[in-house]
C-alpha cells in the first residue's frame, strides 16, 4: 500500500500507523556505549546498526555532538560512526549545502535519515513531490523522525544558565531529563533547572509546530514513560518490515506497549498540536 | 474506469516546464488521456477533468488571457505548474524595454487573472512531480495537497517572503529545509540560521513551500481566507 497521506488532527494526534512497539536494544556495542544511566532505550542507533550492517542501506544521516549544544550532520557509513553519534543532541542540528553535494557526488544508493519532525516533513516532501531535478528523492530510503516537544534557542538557553548558575557554556558535559528537571551536568558538578523555568528559552518556531511524534515519517522513535525503553511507531509497511527484521537479527527486542505508554504519548502529541494552534494565531 | 482527460497548455516562458512534462509523457499516457500541442492534439474547446498550464501569462496579450479564461471554464481542476505559473518566479523581473527588449510589461501568475486549484512552484519541477500530484489528488486529502491548495491563493512567494515571514519573525528552528531546497544557492545557513543572497534569488518559491512554518502559514491563512469568503458569501457582501 502506498504512503497514507498526513493530516493533522487533534482527535488522531499519532496519525496513521501500522505498529506501536516498546522497544530496547540487544546490541552488546549499544549498551556499553550508553552506559548505565541512560534512559532511553537506544532502539534507534539498534535499527541503523542493522542497516548498515545487513547492507539494507549503503550510509545513515544522523547528527553528532559536536560540543555542548552544537552538533553537525554526518553521513555514517561504517557501526562505528554511528555509535558515535548515539544519545541525544539537545538542539537542532540543520541540514546545511554541504549535506546536498556530499549526498550527490558520493557514491550512495539508498540512504536513511535520521532527524527531527520539521526534517521529516521535508524529506517527504522531497520524496514524494521532487520540485528540483537536484533532490536527492531516489535516495531517500527511510525516513526515522525522533518525538519532540522543541528545540532550545541555544544562545538563549546557555546565556540564561550563565546568568542565573555562574555555569558558561564551555563547561557543560551532558544534559537530561529527570521527571520534571533538566539536569545539566558541568564540570564542577551538576545543576538542576525546573522545565518550567527552561520552556521560555525554546525556539517561537516550534512553539507554532503541531507535530510531536514526526507524523511524515516512516519509522517514529522516542523515549518510553519505562526506563530503558524507546516507543517505536511504523507508519510504512517498510517500516514495520525493517523493525521486525532487526528484532529477527538480534539487534532489538521487541515487545507490547504498556498502556500509561501510549497515553503519555497521545497526550503529548495531542498537546503540542493544541499549542501550535495557539501560538500559530497570534502569527497569522 | 475511463481515464481522465488532461490539457497540457504552455503560456510561454523559458520551456523548461514542458519539457520536464515532456519526459514523463510515457506515465502520462498510461494514467490519463494527454491533450497537448506536442502530441498533435490541443481543443480548448471541449472540456477536461485536468489542465496543466505553464508559464506566466503576460497581461498585455489579450489573447493569452482570453485563452486562459476558455482553459478555466472547461476544465474541473486547474493546476498551475512550474514557478511562473504559479507564483511568478525570474519572469516576474521582465518589466518592458530591458535586454532583450521584452514587448510587454506585466507578466503574472496565472492565479491573477483566474481561480486556481493547486498551484506548484518549482524551476522546474522534476518530471515525477506531475504523476505523484495526480496520484495525490485523486486521494483527494493529505497536508501536501491542502498546501498546494493554499499556495495557488498567494499570487507571490519567494526567498524574500520566507525572509520576511519565517526567519526574521522569529519562526525560523533552523532546520536547513529551505538551504537544500534552493536551486541557485542563494540561501545560505550562516550561524544557524538561512540568509538570503538577494541577487541569487529567482522568485522560484521553492524554498518556502519547503518550510515547514511556512507552509503550515499558507494552510492556515487559506482557511481564514475560505473561511472569510464563504461568511461574506451568506452575508451577501
Amino acid at each position: 500500500m502506498a504512503y497514507q497521506p498526513v493530516v493533522i488532527d487533534p482527535e488522531n494526534p499519532l496519525g496513521y500507523y501500522t505498529g506501536i512497539y516498546l522497544a530496547q536494544t540487544a546490541d552488546e556495542r549499544v549498551k556499553r556505549k550508553l552506559g548505565p544511566d541512560y534512559k532511553g532505550g537506544g532502539a534507534v542507533t539498534s535499527i541503523l546498526l542493522y542497516l548498515v550492517e545487513h547492507g539494507v542501506v549503503d550510509a545513515v544521516v544522523v547528527a553528532r555532538r559536536k560540543k555542548g549544544l552544537y552538533g553537525e550532520t554526518i553521513i555514517a557509513k561504517t557501526p562505528e560512526e554511528i555509535l558515535e553519534a548515539t544519545g541525544p543532541k539537545w538542539s537542532i542540528v540543520p541540514y546545511t549545502l554541504g549535506l546536498r553535494e556530499k549526498l550527490t557526488s558520493m557514491d550512495v544508493g539508498r540512504v536513511a535519515f535520521v532527524g527531527l519532525p520539521c526534517q521529516a516533513q521535508f524529506l517527504r516532501q522531497v520524496k514524494m513531490f521532487p520540485l528540483m531535478e537536484s533532490d536527492f528523492s531516489k535516495k531517500i530510503y527511510l525516513i526515522i523522525s525522533l518525538f519532540c516537544m522543541g528545540t532550545f534557542a541555544v544562545e538563549s538557553f546557555l546565556n540564561y544558565i550563565k546568568k542565573s548558575y555562574h555555569v558558561s557554556p564551555d563547561e557543560i558535559e551532558n544534559i537530561s531529563i529527570n521527571g520534571d528537571e533538566l539536569v545539566v551536568k558541568h564540570v564542577r558538578g551538576e545543576i538542576r533547572i525546573p522545565i518550567r523555568d527552561a520552556l521560555f528559552h525554546l525556539q517561537h518556531g516550534c512553539l507554532t509546530c503541531p507535530d510531536y511524534t514526526g507524523l511524515f515519517a516512516d519509522l517514529s522513535a522516542g523515549k518510553a514513560l519505562k526506563p530503558g525503553f524507546t516507543l517505536l511507531i511504523t507508519r510504512t509497511k517498510l517500516a514495520d518490515k525493517i523493525v521486525r527484521e532487526a528484532s529477527n537479527t538480534g539487534y532489538l527486542k521487541l515487545s507490547e506497549p504498556d498502556e500509561e505508554s501510549l497515553r503519555i504519548v497521545i497526550e503529548k502529541a495531542r498537546e503540542k498540536i493544541m499549542r501550535s494552534y495557539k501560538y500559530l494565531s497570534t502569527v497569522l | 474506469m475511463s481515464k481522465p482527460a488532461i490539457l497540457i497548455y504552455d503560456l510561454g516562458g523559458c520551456e523548461g516546464c514542458p519539457l520536464s512534462i515532456m519526459r514523463v509523457y510515457p506515465q502520462l499516457i498510461n494514467i490519463a488521456n494527454v491533450y497537448t500541442k506536442c502530441l498533435g492534439k490541443v481543443d480548448l474547446d471541449r472540456e477536461y477533468d485536468y489542465a496543466v498550464v505553464t508559464g506566466p501569462i503576460c497581461i498585455n496579450s489579450p489573447e493569452h488571457v482570453e485563452e486562459l479564461k476558455k482553459i478555466r471554464k472547461n476544465s474541473r481542476v486547474l493546476i498551475a505548474y512550474g514557478s511562473c505559473a504559479s507564483v511568478g518566479g525570474i519572469i516576474l523581473y521582465a518589466r518592458g524595454g530591458q535586454e532583450p527588449r521584452p514587448e510587454h510589461r506585466v507578466y503574472a501568475p496565472i492565479s491573477r487573472v483566474v481561480r486556481v486549484d493547486y498551484a506548484i512552484p518549482g524551476c522546474p519541477p522534476a518530471p515525477q512531480m506531475l504523476i505523484s500530484l495526480l496520484n495525490c489528488i485523486r486521494r483527494g486529502k493529505g497536508y501536501f495537497l491542502d498546501l498546494f491548495r493554499a499556495v495557488a491563493l498567494n499570487p507571490k512567494l519567494s526567498g524574500f517572503d520566507l525572509m520576511d515571514e519565517v526567519v526574521l519573525n522569529g519562526l525560523c528552528v533552523g532546520c536547513g529545509a529551505c538551504v537544500l531546497s534552493c536551486p541557485t544557492n542563494a540561501l545560505q545557513m550562516i550561524d544557524n540560521r538561512p540568509d538570503l543572497i538577494p541577487e541569487k534569488c529567482i522568485r522560484c518559491g521553492t524554498c518556502t513551500v519547503r518550510c515547514p512554518r511556512f507552509s503550515q502559514i499558507l494552510i492556515q491563512r487559506s482557511r481564514l481566507l475560505q473561511k472569510a469568503s464563504s461568511l461574506s458569501r451568506i452575508s451577501g457582501v
